[in-house]
């Protein structure tokens, strides 16, 4: 069964030719609608995150700002950044969105959750709205989760590395947080080297791969370097920053993925759950709304036992040597910051 | 802080407040015989003007160089991938080395009156080095 965040009405949350628009949501819609899931597809209420919700992971006067600019009619935050005056209600309904999907997941034995909402947000920091993000609508769910007591898994398989999500949990032993994602691209952040705070060492894992890296890329690096941190972390859940501007035919960027690697991915992502029912992907990019229809369709069938047939997945690009790199810059870093050597596992 | 001034970071968007700090840090590196590096960040929207973009940047640096005097040599241009605060922010590290921040009073297509999204603002909380904010309308007296 597919869990699903209830549409909301997110047209006034535009920037006429920007590319994190409304169409994106009808997108990924029409991705769901592909599967044909029936009574299998369950959508939940909308609900606005409370200030004491986002407020785990961003600073109260920030909201206080932010709220207030969009009330005012909003602009332009900075070069890549909008909001309007409905963009802080949207933004609080796409950080609840989260919390709404995993408590009607609990209901249900083995669900799948699906947060599809904007803006995005894994760029957005503690106090700091950047990259088309205003709230970090997966740190808002991460961050409820472990105040109860859990292990969360944070994969981020964006095409941006989240710089946002990461700067909230540097330091907090109960998040592990694995990015792949272009390097170098914005936002200059992600390299291999950043292992995460001096009580959360080694749960920070950052697989940068060059344009061009094909799917069978980005699978051999969560497999060699990310698989074994997630072993020793052993999470209770697994949290999806689901981007699909890594695929070719996204605009941003320029990795080389198809629908077929999101659907390997997912597989993935299920696989580093503790059981059915801990998986949940929340919408971050992706910018080419055919790409987007397609990946989104192909995510989900692979968890949710669909029949559809996505695009086939892409193997031989760049980024094998890059995945060696990191694997072994990690390593360095490692055994800098702990003075020792951390061990087969942590590597 | 008695150390003499050698490298001064200037943020340059291509706005008409980043051109008044681009004047601004050629006229005070020729009084202490200092570099500039000028630093350009690559945000997200950029990425879909094409790669040539930040070259386009460079032309017009280079006529502000050429219409005050200053030295190209003494000239340095920095392209990296980020937003404009932690590209700046990064240029106290190698390879610039930078030991003073300058930035226009508002960036390009920015909100007007926005203290949100303010770069320089965030720059004042945030940088570890001095900080020099042009304010719009004034020249490199």
């Amino acid at each position: 069964m597919l869990i699903m965040n209830g549409p909301v009405d997110d047209a006034g949350h535009e920037d006429p030719g920007h590319p994190e628009r409304p169409d994106r949501l009808r997108a990924v819609v029409s991705g769901v609608e592909d599967l044909h899931l029936g009574d299998d597809l369950t959508l939940v209420e909308p609900y606005t995150a409370t200030r004491a919700e986002l407020t785990r992971v961003h600073e109260g006067s920030y909201l206080d700002e932010l709220g207030a600019f969009c009330y005012e009619g909003g602009g332009n935050i900075d070069e890549d950044t909008y909001a309007t005056y409905d963009s802080w209600s949207l933004a609080q309904y796409a950080a609840g969105a989260g919390l709404a999907v995993v408590e009607e997941m609990r209901r249900h034995d083995g669900a799948v959750g699906f947060i599809a909402t904007r803006p995005p947000g894994h760029h957005a920091l503690r106090d700091r709205a950047m990259g088309f993000c205003l709230l970090n609508n997966i740190a808002v769910t991460a961050a409820a989760l472990t105040g109860e007591g859990e292990r969360v898994l944070i994969l981020d398989w964006d095409v941006h590395h989240g710089n946002g999500t990461q700067s909230i949990f540097w330091n907090d032993p109960n998040v592990l947080y694995v990015s792949t994602h272009q390097w170098p691209l914005y936002p200059g952040s992600g390299g291999a080297r950043e292992i995460g705070g001096p009580d959360a060492l080694g749960l920070t894992v950052n697989l940068p791969l060059p344009a061009g890296a094909t799917g069978d890329v980005v699978r051999q690096a969560l497999d060699q370097v990310a698989s074994p941190v997630v072993d020793q972390f052993d999470p209770t859940w697994v949290l999806v920053s689901a981007g699909y501007d890594a695929h070719r035919l996204d605009p941003l960027a320029e990795l080389a993925l198809s629908g077929g690697d999101f659907a390997a991915l997912a597989a993935m992502a299920a696989g580093f759950a503790p059981r059915p029912g801990r998986l949940a992907f929340f919408l971050e990019g992706g910018y080419d709304l055919s790409a987007l229809r397609g990946s989104v369709a192909a995510t989900l069938g692979a968890v949710v036992g669909s029949d559809f047939r996505p695009e086939e997945p892409t193997t031989g690009g760049l980024g094998v040597d890059e995945v060696h790199r990191a694997q072994s810059e990690r390593g360095v870093a490692l055994r800098i910051a702990l003075g020792s050597d951390p061990g087969e596992d942590f590597l | 802080m008695n150390q003499p001034l050698r490298t001064i970071a200037v943020g340059f968007d291509g706005s008409p407040s980043a051109e008044l700090a681009v004047r601004w840090s050629f006229a005070l590196a020729r009084q202490l015989d200092a570099r500039v590096v000028l630093v350009h960040a690559v945000g997200l929207l950029q990425r879909l003007e094409g790669a040539d973009a930040p070259e386009r940047f460079l032309e017009s640096v280079h006529r502000l160089a050429d219409e005050v005097g200053f030295d190209r040599r003494r000239l340095g241009w920095h392209v990296t991938d980020g937003d404009a605060c932690s590209v700046l922010l990064r240029a106290t590290d190698e390879p610039i080395g930078a030991d003073l921040l300058v930035v226009g009073s508002r960036g390009q297509g920015v909100h007007a009156g926005l203290m949100l999204g303010s770069t320089s603002l965030q720059l004042a909380e945030r940088a570890t080095i001095p900080l020099v904010i042009v304010p719009a309308g004034r020249d490199a007296d």
